[in-house]
């Protein structure tokens, strides 16, 4: 891995196993859940295992895979997201999100 | 009893540090099992950072004020409501441990390592250290405050373990009766995952059972204008052939407000907060006149 970063070539073949094994969508992973639901993701290390190849590898090819899983439309409907959100809140305080459950 | 003998009563050092932390401005303060982070994954544990480490000692609070919530303009909570003070005060108070106790102490960093991981989870800790507990956003919960920043410090100091609370504070008993009613609670109505939200889950005999969480949309949403977002603007610059469209994305508002947040801080600092915006833990501390 010559200055720190992996090929594209090496990049392509593995990002997909790499973002599913470590959960960049975590599905049930906190501790609190009952043993038989939970489901955490694989650690650095032991995707390297499964994979052949070293952890500092995987590491990396985790790590740019998480930022380029979203393009950047998606900073910008998170910008939209949150304006909508912070101002549904001031007009409706808790009741924005349940009219019937929460008051304001 | 009088003053004179009251002030000879020695006090525990973890009497003692959780005085000094809420005098410090903490709002709750605890202890966890450095042993007991088994749920952490290999070198993400408190003796990975500091061998021989017995305790932890949790800190919380900075939470936003009542009127941040109320705000009308969410981007001001960048730099209002962040975890620099709460940290501060934990590494006072290691630096305490180590001067007046003698025991090695080693704050827990607030940022990320290498791999974009925390060093150890501060947010397990608060939960081991019985200050709060994780919620179906995600955030730790403390049940009386709700939301806030915590910071902790590992350190060779043996002290009783509080250990995680009994019941948890989430979900509230409104989102109990709300997913009852509607299939779905104030965080996951804010946020679904299924309509290009973060949080997704279900509840089942009032507890959590389920939980999907797309983190990476939520750090296109927490960290906007921050690190990840300057990477991704980066790209975008350097691989547009224009020179002139070029300058036109320099100098955008995207890509000059994710400068300026650069600048704001050094550590993590949130920037959405919607989830937690509508949770009601802790809601009578956010209702003001």
């Amino acid at each position: 891995m010559p200055f720190g970063f992996v090929s594209p070539e090496m990049y392509r073949r593995y990002k997909d196993e790499i973002l599913r094994m470590s959960q960049a969508i975590q599905v049930n992973y906190p501790e609190h859940l009952p043993a038989d639901k939970r489901k955490p993701g694989f650690s650095d290390r032991q995707m390297a295992e499964k994979l052949g190849i070293d952890e500092a590898t995987v590491r990396e090819i985790r790590c740019v895979a998480e930022r380029q899983y979203y393009d950047i439309d998606e900073w910008f409907k998170a910008i939209e997201f949150k304006e909508k959100a912070c101002r549904d809140y001031r007009r409706q305080g808790l009741s924005s999100v349940t009219k019937k459950y929460l008051k304001k | 009893m009088s003053a004179s003998s009251e002030a000879m009563v020695e006090t525990s050092p973890k009497d003692e540090l959780i005085n000094l932390a809420l005098k410090g401005g903490a709002l709750v303060a605890g202890v966890a099992d450095a042993a007991a982070f088994t749920a952490a994954p290999e070198s993400h544990r408190p003796v990975d950072l500091l061998p021989g480490a017995k305790s932890v000692f949790v800190v919380g609070g900075a939470a936003p004020r009542a009127g941040d919530w109320r705000s009308p303009n969410y981007q001001h909570m960048e730099v209002t409501s962040i975890n620099d003070r709460i940290t501060a005060l934990s590494l006072k108070l290691a630096h305490h441990v180590e001067r007046k106790f003698g025991y090695y102490s080693v704050g827990f960093p607030p940022g990320v390592d290498r791999g974009q991981q925390p060093f150890v989870s501060v947010a397990l800790a608060a939960e081991l250290a019985g200050c709060g507990t994780a919620s179906l956003a995600g955030p730790v919960l403390n049940a009386e405050y709700g939301f806030m920043y915590y910071a902790a410090f590992a350190t060779t100091l043996p002290m009783e373990p509080d250990g995680p609370p009994q019941e948890s504070a989430c979900p509230a008993p409104e989102c109990v009766e709300m997913w009852n009613a509607e299939g779905t609670t104030p965080c996951l109505s804010t946020c679904p995952i299924d309509k290009g939200g973060c949080l997704g889950g279900r509840l089942e005999d009032g507890k959590v059972a389920e939980r999907s969480y797309d983190r990476a949309r939520c750090t296109s949403r927490v960290y906007n204008y921050w690190v990840p977002g300057f990477q991704k603007a980066l790209d975008s610059i350097l691989s547009e052939s224009d020179k002139e469209s070029r300058r036109m994305m320099i100098h955008s508002t995207f890509f000059t407000r994710t400068l300026w947040s650069i600048t704001y801080a050094n550590v993590s600092q949130g920037q959405c907060y919607e989830c937690m915006r509508v949770c009601p833990v802790g809601k009578e501390h956010r209702t003001l006149k």
